[in-house]
């Protein structure tokens, strides 16, 4: 039957794609990511030092808001909270923007190749805005 | 497509879900729930199929978890799709979820031809081709499961 002939070359295909899209997994997407990062604090140092610099890109938002900063010539990557955790802080819609000097106290990176910090608490000017109120 | 992905994010909905903690909350549940269900039919389900239980009728079980992993999927699909649209530009780029995306179509496609075959129960096929069918729907799902999970760890 032809219905049973297109079933078949159809089966055939799909085989072919998982099959396929196994290898893929396997080779591409199993690679572990350059950076392991986000979730708690297991991937930080432990230890907080403070990083000065000028805000040069935002992404607030959930599921992580994320800042680029400036900081003598050194493009960190700085993890700040998700909305209700920065609104919490203090912190206000533009607060956050490009060209703006920020000050951070937070965790780097155990990678210290990864120029990545996990924000506890921030300043802007003299004003401080605390995301992790129970941490030092 | 770039633009295309960038219209999705400036929707009102992506909007609401980048800013808001309980809503966001709310459809990383649904989507949680949706594969927990989808997972924990799919499972004993393809066990079965490679021959685990064999005093179990076959047909029972699948009358049970056949709709139960169809509508774990109608939950996770579009909830993921919501969860996407938060920051669909950062996540199209991620390889992990292209390969998760490739196994979800992949497993939908399988499942779908071969119930369409062989009938609700997979009544109508040989021992060696439900075996084959198993093991092609555990990699995909199981997977589609793993990549979801390191999505988490992969964006900037």
């Amino acid at each position: 039957m032809i219905t049973v002939n297109i079933m078949s070359t159809v089966m055939d295909t799909l085989k072919t794609i998982c099959l396929l899209s196994l290898l893929l997994a396997l080779g591409l997407g199993l690679r572990p990511p350059a950076s392991l990062a986000h979730h708690g604090w297991a991937w930080t140092t432990g230890e907080n030092m403070t990083l000065e610099g000028v805000i040069k890109e935002v992404k607030l938002g959930n599921p992580h808001g994320v800042l680029k900063v400036d900081s003598g010539g050194t493009l960190w990557t700085v993890e700040v909270g998700q909305p209700w955790r920065n609104e919490r802080a203090g912190l206000k819609d533009g607060d956050l923007v490009a060209g703006v000097t920020i000050r951070v106290i937070g965790e780097p990176a155990s990678d210290s190749s990864d120029k990545r910090l996990k924000a506890e608490r921030l300043f802007l000017g003299d004003r401080e805005y605390v995301l992790y109120p129970d941490r030092d | 497509m770039q633009a295309l992905l960038a219209a999705v994010e400036a929707t009102s909905i992506a909007q609401y879900l980048r800013a808001s903690r309980w809503g966001y909350a709310a459809v990383s549940f649904t989507h949680i729930l949706g594969f927990a269900l989808l997972i924990g039919a799919i499972v004993p389900l393809n066990l079965r199929l490679l021959g685990l239980w064999p005093a179990i009728r076959r047909s029972t079980l699948m009358r049970v978890l056949v709709p139960a992993a169809a509508f774990g999927l109608m939950l996770a699909v579009p909830a993921g799709l919501l969860l996407f649209s938060v920051k669909a530009q950062d996540y199209s780029s991620i390889g992990f979820l292209q390969v998760k995306l490739a196994l979800i179509g992949a497993g939908i496609l399988s499942a779908v031809t071969a119930h369409l075959r062989y009938g609700l129960a997979l009544e109508g096929a040989s021992e060696t081709r439900l075996r084959l069918h198993a093991l092609i729907s555990l990699g995909c799902w199981l997977g589609a499961l793993c990549l979801g999970r390191l999505i988490a760890f992969a964006l900037d």
